[in-house]
């Protein structure tokens, strides 16, 4: 079942007739008639069975968790609690304290750069690679499938291996440029406090491209090809039809893909700890790194709760941001 | 679903913690609450946690030793003991950096194993939440022990855990390379700065140590900062930018790599393995790979100090073994049983012998020197090696994030050692 | 669009660009196959394979991954089945409170992993989902679920309403138009939240690391973590079981990227 087209024309009729010997297929023509508010409360039930299950997952997975947390950063929340299940009420003594930290400015700095700087790398190459990708030629579907490999790789074994692609003295990538006389002597990418922000987001960009082209792909797929070939008759250039079509087409993808990579990026934790472990000197500390640091290695679970809690708040304004983007239209 | 339900559900096993829960409320009303709402999701899927019902003559021990040769050798050591005492082991090994979150985990649970082996820096603050036994009440024997190793064990006077066998580390210096250059091995700082810049030459760096951003780089730090008479209590003084300017100058002059700020103690061995280090800061763990290195010969010499009038300060390495409170009395005095064969002289010297550590007695020295005569310069250093957590206790944690962030400031050229100090003492 | 003019050219700078992006992989198989675990002068080329890595990793690590493969089979399945009606819920039904499930569902993505796994813990523990393939299936789905939510919702948008109209003129009922008509027409935005879920899941580690304590139920990713202990770094085993963790889920990733190739549905222009 490889390439059946799936009715690729503009039709209103279901796919070929499904005689399952299921329930003998009235044609009716017209829709049995239901009063508007039986109607109304038919979908409400409709909507109820598609949506609950998932609305019972989220909360019992996700709110349970979430409140907690935020609870945990109102309280003096040590190692001793897990064991007494006593927590003293804070009050708002773990923000405070948090945010009249120096570590804090800088983390939060670093923040900002490495997920702005992640996502325009991870948008602009993924989006890149997805039109590229969607030419047909010689092997482009074998190549594409292999864009996501990077994602095979569990995060701890890929930081293992930049960190010694990347080593100053006997990494590969500085040996090739020693090896062709751009550099005299090895850049310290992960060991310089200049460096190593740039590196761990170059770094984060290559985990993060597989997703962006994959997605936005996908996108691309669902843009009918007639559009493009109205275009062509028109004679519109190839930069003209992407800033006419693919891109407003993509529109709804792009956002997703965007707001998703903040909120991801926003979180990232493995790959830092695996490559500097926040250093050199806390250049890349960043918010997730702080919280998970706080809580797990100073064990103040309560401060820890208060970084991520600010953290999960930046990633909220995101969200408005989205939903306010894609406020869908009153009328189809 | 790759499960389907099983033909014949066994219904759940509440995890109830064992009987007479000394945590009256049994269940915070937080987890009943959540598991109100979950059970009915787990009353579709039968499974078995680890916290099921454990037999009365079993116990349950939970350390980090989750590689070989450690796994086999400790796993040895306690069942020997368990037989001894005539009582079934069950055990769990959890990877080193998740020990403590799963301790806190099963602390919150209710679901502590009976015997726990904790690292020694952390003992004092699961000691402090009195979910520890101390040793007395139970009756395990803690007579005979190096100073520092009962430090690090006892929390308020109490002893709560031992640590059967210690490591320290030292200076592994690269023979040949030695020769080559006709240096005698260093004893003080300033020759250590001589040999450095000297075994310095094209791909090969002086020194190699870890300095990190973790404790492992505090750990490797601290006998600089110690054996020059710095205090943990407060960090930034003279002595200590000392230690501090010692070590970043390897960096500064190029007898160190930048990277030092990366590594971790095994890069830091394999630098030294590749011969891309002349010298390393290590410790004894590393023996059983280095031994097996052909073409590698290597002296390990005390870590110098700064004025040969100083004495060395090992910080002193290694697990401790305690007794979890869980209430249930009768698994209790079993697991004191277990622990005080395990803790016995033969017990405790096949382990030094197979894991390259140094027996926590004094009394064992002789024996366990006879076994292994290359660990003399450990065996030496651990009658003055001190615990992290002797001065400041439960709040060792913060002093060590304030240690390693003072290192990565100096290391990286922020700051000049004392201002890294100062910058970094603000976090204590 | 679709038709190139030099497709050898495009091959070619297809091959380029897979090049740069996979070295880091291919330094990972090089180094699974490099005698003795060789780590700071790790030669270019395995000119001397030495497979023993690869027996290691066998040995210890099969189990390990038939557990992962159970596990994000599973997860695929169970969020596929919540995710894709309810975005197709979001999408068709204009709900008034719609948007702040959404909303909900995008808060979930911000909330760092290991928040949830500690809370979970204490849940699991009580009601003994600890150390099971249920367990970890419903924990990783965190990552599922909202994603494929989102994803379908978006990929979906240009579903036209038309086409179920039709469906329920026919007479079928919601269930029925949504089986038979919706989910042919959406299989490319459910292959690839499946995919994802897949890699998810596959990939996850702190659920591994939180929600496991036996040898019995232990995702691949933990065995890969517990070589890399402090004491023992034999890296020639642990890249050989990194690659061969990765090639389950190549295998499902070729046959799956062949679907989403073939999957261009064109809805309908509006």
């Amino acid at each position: 079942m490889s390439t059946t087209d799936v009715h690729a024309h503009r039709t209103t009729t279901p796919p070929a007739d499904r005689a399952t010997g299921g329930g003998a297929q009235v044609t009716a023509v017209r829709p049995p008639r239901i009063s508007a508010r039986g109607r109304a409360w038919r979908q409400r039930l409709v909507a109820t069975l598609f949506l609950g299950p998932a609305v019972i997952y989220m909360v019992l997975f996700f709110g349970y968790p979430v409140i907690q947390n935020l609870i945990m950063g109102f309280q003096h929340y040590t190692i001793t609690t897990f064991f007494t299940d006593e927590a003293p009420w804070a009050g708002w003594a773990n923000y405070t304290e948090v945010l009249g930290s120096p570590l804090f400015r800088t983390a939060l700095a670093n923040t900002v750069i490495f997920t702005v700087g992640s996502i325009l790398g991870q948008f602009v190459l993924g989006l890149g690679l997805a039109l590229f990708f969607r030419r047909r030629f010689p092997l482009s579907g074998a190549l594409r499938s292999l864009i996501l490999l990077p994602w095979l790789i569990p995060l701890i074994v890929a930081s293992a291996v930049w960190k010694w692609l990347l080593d100053t003295d006997s990494g590969a990538l500085n040996r090739v440029l020693m090896g062709s006389g751009l550099i005299d002597s090895g850049i310290p990418w992960l060991s310089s406090t200049d460096l190593a922000l740039f590196t761990v987001i170059v770094v984060n960009i290559w985990i993060g491209i597989p997703f962006n082209a994959v997605i936005l792909h996908g996108g691309l797929q669902t843009i009918p090809q007639e559009l493009y070939e109205a275009g062509s008759i028109d004679g519109t250039s190839r930069w003209q039809a992407f800033r006419h079509i693919t891109w407003p087409m993509l529109r709804p993808v792009v956002s997703v893909v965007l707001v998703l990579g903040v909120v991801y990026t926003l979180k990232v934790l493995d790959i830092i700890l695996g490559l500097t472990g926040g250093g050199p000197a806390n250049a890349t500390q960043t918010l997730a790194t702080q919280a998970y640091q706080l809580s797990f290695a100073t064990f103040d679970f309560g401060q820890g709760a208060a970084v991520s809690n600010i953290l999960i708040l930046i990633s909220l304004l995101f969200a408005v941001i989205y939903l306010r983007l894609n406020r869908r239209p009153v009328d189809e | 679903m790759p499960r389907h339900l099983p033909a014949a559900p066994r219904g759940i096993h509440r995890g109830a913690p064992s009987p007479g829960n000394s945590r009256t409320s049994g269940l915070s009303r937080r987890s009943v609450l959540a598991a109100g709402l979950l059970a009915p999701a787990a009353a579709l899927l039968t499974s078995c946690g680890d916290s099921g019902r454990v037999p009365a003559n079993t116990l349950r021990v939970m350390d980090s030793y989750s590689n070989d040769p450690d796994y086999g050798i400790i796993g040895g050591a306690l069942e020997d003991a368990a037989d001894r005492v005539g009582v079934k082991l069950q055990r769990v090994a959890v990877s080193g950096q998740s020990l403590i979150q799963r301790v806190l985990q099963q602390g919150s649970s209710g679901t502590l194993p009976d015997i726990l082996m904790l690292d020694n820096p952390d003992l004092q603050q699961i000691a402090a939440t009195t979910a520890l036994r101390s040793f007395d009440e139970l009756g395990i024997p803690t007579e005979g022990y190096h100073d520092g190793v009962l430090q690090a064990g006892t929390y308020e006077g109490d002893v709560y855990g031992v640590v059967p066998t210690v490591n320290t580390i030292a200076l592994f210096c690269n023979t040949a390379m030695f020769q080559e250059v006709g240096l005698d091995y260093p004893r003080t700082w300033d020759e250590l700065r001589g040999c450095a810049a000297e075994l310095t030459a094209d791909g090969r760096f002086g020194i190699a140590f870890c300095g990190n951003a973790t404790y492992e780089g505090t750990w490797q730090f601290l006998p600089f900062f110690w054996s020059n008479g710095a205090d943990e209590r407060s960090i930034a003084t003279e002595e200590a930018a000392e230690a501090l300017g010692l070590v970043s100058g390897f960096v500064q002059d190029g007898s160190a790599s930048s990277s030092v700020l990366n590594w971790g103690q095994a890069d830091v061995k394999d630098q030294f393995v590749a011969e891309r280090a002349a010298m390393m800061v290590n410790g004894p763990w590393q023996l059983p790979e280095l031994s097996g290195i052909e073409d590698l010969e290597y002296e390990i010499v005390m870590l110098p100090v700064r004025d040969s009038a100083q004495a060395p300060v090992a910080p002193l390495g290694g697990e401790a073994w305690t007794v979890p409170a869980t209430g249930d009395s009768a698994k209790e005095e079993l697991a004191a049983a277990v622990l005080t064969e395990f803790l016995s002289d033969e017990s405790i010297l096949s382990m030094a012998e197979q894991r390259f550590t140094v027996p926590g007695r004094p009394a064992l020295t002789e024996a366990y020197l006879q076994r292994r005569p290359d660990m003399d310069t450990f065996v030496d250093l651990i009658p003055e090696a001190r615990a992290r957590t002797a001065q400041l206790g439960e709040n060792w944690p913060t002093t060590a994030t304030a240690l390693y962030t003072a290192l990565q400031l100096a290391l990286s050229g922020q700051a000049d050692p004392a201002e890294a100090l100062d910058q970094a003492e603000e976090y204590v | 669009m679709n038709t190139v003019r030099h497709p050898k050219l495009n091959t070619a700078m297809g091959l380029v660009i897979i090049i740069v992006l996979l070295f880091p992989i291919y330094w990972m198989v090089n180094a699974s196959l490099q005698p003795g675990g060789a780590t700071v002068d790790t030669a270019w080329l395995p000119l001397n394979p030495d497979l023993s890595g690869y027996r290691t990793a066998l040995d210890e690590q099969g189990g390990n991954l038939m557990t992962s493969l159970m596990v994000a089979l599973g997860s695929v399945v169970l969020s596929l089945v919540i995710a894709v009606p309810a975005a197709y819920a979001l999408v068709q039904f204009r709900l008034r409170w719609a948007d702040y499930l959404l909303f909900a569902v995008l808060i979930s993505q911000m909330i760092p992993g290991i928040v949830i796994a500690n809370a979970l813990y204490n849940v699991y523990a009580e009601i003994g989902l600890l150390n099971s393939i249920p367990g970890l299936i419903l924990a990783d789905s965190t990552s599922g679920i909202p994603f494929a939510i989102l994803i379908c919702r978006a990929l979906m948008g240009s579903l036209p309403p038309a086409l179920v109209e039709a469906a329920h003129v026919d007479g079928a009922g919601p269930v029925r138009a949504f089986l038979s008509v919706v989910v042919p027409v959406s299989r490319n935005a459910i292959i690839t939240s499946g995919l994802f879920t897949f890699l998810f899941t596959w990939s996850d580690f702190l659920f591994a690391l939180t929600l496991t304590t036996t040898e019995e139920v232990r995702p691949v990713t933990l065995g890969i973590y517990n070589y890399l202990g402090a004491y023992v770094n034999d890296w020639s085993s642990v890249m050989a079981t990194a690659v061969l963790a990765s090639l389950p889920a190549l295998v499902l990733l070729v046959v799956a990227q062949k679907y989403v190739a073939a999957g261009a549905t064109g809805g309908a222009v509006k």
